[in-house]
């Protein structure tokens, strides 16, 4: 009984919580739900077209070429010649048509002697060939390929952007 | 088309009543209209010409044309006013600011302090790179556009890298021979496309790989035979033509006198007239 009290107090009761407390809590938790989901209700952003943007180097002042002066003569010329290049092309897609139109008749006429020669054989060349595509060819170049030609090899940075929504 | 029957064709409720005696006619009687119907195949055997199949195989040009007068006044004009109506780039900004620099150097009451952003950096000048890039270009060597235009082999698939080439094989036909498209007989039971797949495999020593632009004919051309040679079942030949691209490029030896890559223009010195006129039809050079 002189010693000092050395033991944790056992007895205390802990606080009670008014009942209003929960309550409140679980409001509060579906008032920030709620504002979650109508941030969420947003549509996404759009990813930008590089293509349609104009970036801002176009609109430089500092860039503009000067405009050289063109005599009478330079805009007559380049006018004629204008003209001259549209008939130019005309006629060249006149024979072009004809060509393909050529091409085209040959090719009927051969379909139709081939159905009187036998009903099978022209089936079989009526019938669409599947294995054609992907077709695949090397255009003409500037220069023939080098045979005996190694590219070098090069590092390069690629820099282009990439958007997430 | 049903071959002419002497016997008669008896009733049908006749033939179907009676057995064993008239059994041999029915059975002749069913198989004449089963073959005229259905037996498509042998049909070819009753029509007096022979299919033949043949191949065009192009080599497509390997190098661009060369540009007419007008195309090359008119490329030159749009560069120009391309040019006229365009911004300054980037490069062309430094060299002006480089320029500017250089006779702001050369005046007297020069002050290389103000210079602030260039006085620790090596100045690598535009005009500096626009000549390594110039000299890295003189470097490489690419090949001739046209190694000899007068290529008189006719067999070498590497002249005229501009045009497309078509390829032509001399052949015995009859007593002549010919230049043709290489064409083989139909045989029974393939399409007439893989007779022409056979007839470019066929072709001795060359080892070509090419794409059928496919399954139908793109032009035939029909001849009769002689009448020496005419026997009863033919009367001539039909020829089939189907396109083909070639697709490798080996170079391997034709024999000279047999094999011929030639342009459109010249098929004239190689092919009869008639087979000519049919051939340049589905030809398309432009």
């Amino acid at each position: 009984m002189l010693s000092l009290k050395t033991s944790v107090p056992l007895r205390a009761e802990p606080k009670k919580k008014k009942k209003v407390d929960p309550r409140r809590e679980i409001m509060m938790k579906e008032r920030l739900k709620k504002k979650l989901k109508k941030l969420e209700r947003v549509p996404p952003e759009m990813i930008p077209i590089e293509d349609f943007i104009t970036s801002a180097k176009s609109f430089d002042d500092t860039r503009v070429r000067e405009a050289p002066e063109l005599s009478f003569e330079e805009s007559e010329r380049r006018a004629l010649l204008l003209k001259e290049w549209s008939r130019y092309k005309r006629s060249q897609h006149q024979t072009e048509m004809l060509v393909i139109q050529e091409a085209l008749e040959a090719q009927t006429q051969a379909l139709e002697e081939l159905k009187l020669e036998s009903e099978e054989l022209y089936k079989a060349a009526v019938s669409p060939d599947t294995d054609i595509f992907p077709f695949q060819h090397d255009g003409p170049c500037y220069t023939p390929p080098l045979t005996s030609y190694e590219a070098p090899e090069g590092k390069y940075n690629d820099i282009t952007r990439v958007y997430t929504q | 088309m049903a071959a002419p029957f002497t016997r008669v064709f008896r009733p049908f409720w006749r033939i179907i009543t009676t057995t064993t005696s008239s059994r041999g006619v029915r059975n002749v009687s069913y198989t004449s209209q089963q073959w005229s119907a259905q037996n498509v195949k042998t049909a070819g055997a009753a029509s007096p010409w022979a299919l033949h199949g043949a191949v065009c195989v192009q080599r497509l040009p390997v190098v661009s044309q060369d540009r007419s007068p007008i195309e090359e006044e008119f490329m030159e004009l749009m560069s120009k006013m391309e040019f006229e109506r365009s911004l300054l780039a980037d490069h062309e900004l430094k060299l002006l600011d480089d320029a500017a620099r250089m006779s702001r150097k050369q005046e007297e009451d020069y002050d290389s302090d103000e210079e602030e952003d260039y006085r620790d950096k090596e100045i690598v000048t535009a005009q500096d790179l626009e000549d390594i890039w110039e000299q890295k270009l003189k470097e490489f060597q690419p090949a001739l556009r046209s190694q000899g235009n007068d290529q008189k082999e006719a067999s070498s698939s590497e002249r005229c890298l501009a045009d497309s080439l078509i390829l032509l094989v001399k052949k015995d036909v009859g007593s002549q021979k010919l230049w043709l498209l290489p064409q083989i007989q139909w045989q029974m039971g393939e399409t007439l496309r893989q007779t022409a797949e056979r007839a470019l495999a066929s072709l001795p020593g060359a080892d070509l790989k090419a794409t059928f632009l496919g399954n139908a004919p793109c032009g035939f051309y029909k001849y009769k035979y002689p009448k020496d040679i005419q026997k009863e079942g033919s009367v001539g030949a039909k020829v089939f033509f189907f396109k083909a691209v070639l697709s490798s490029h080996k170079h391997l030896p034709l024999e000279n006198n047999s094999f011929a890559w030639v342009k459109k223009d010249e098929l004239q010195d190689f092919l009869k007239p008639e087979y000519l006129k049919q051939v340049r039809r589905f030809i398309m050079a432009l």
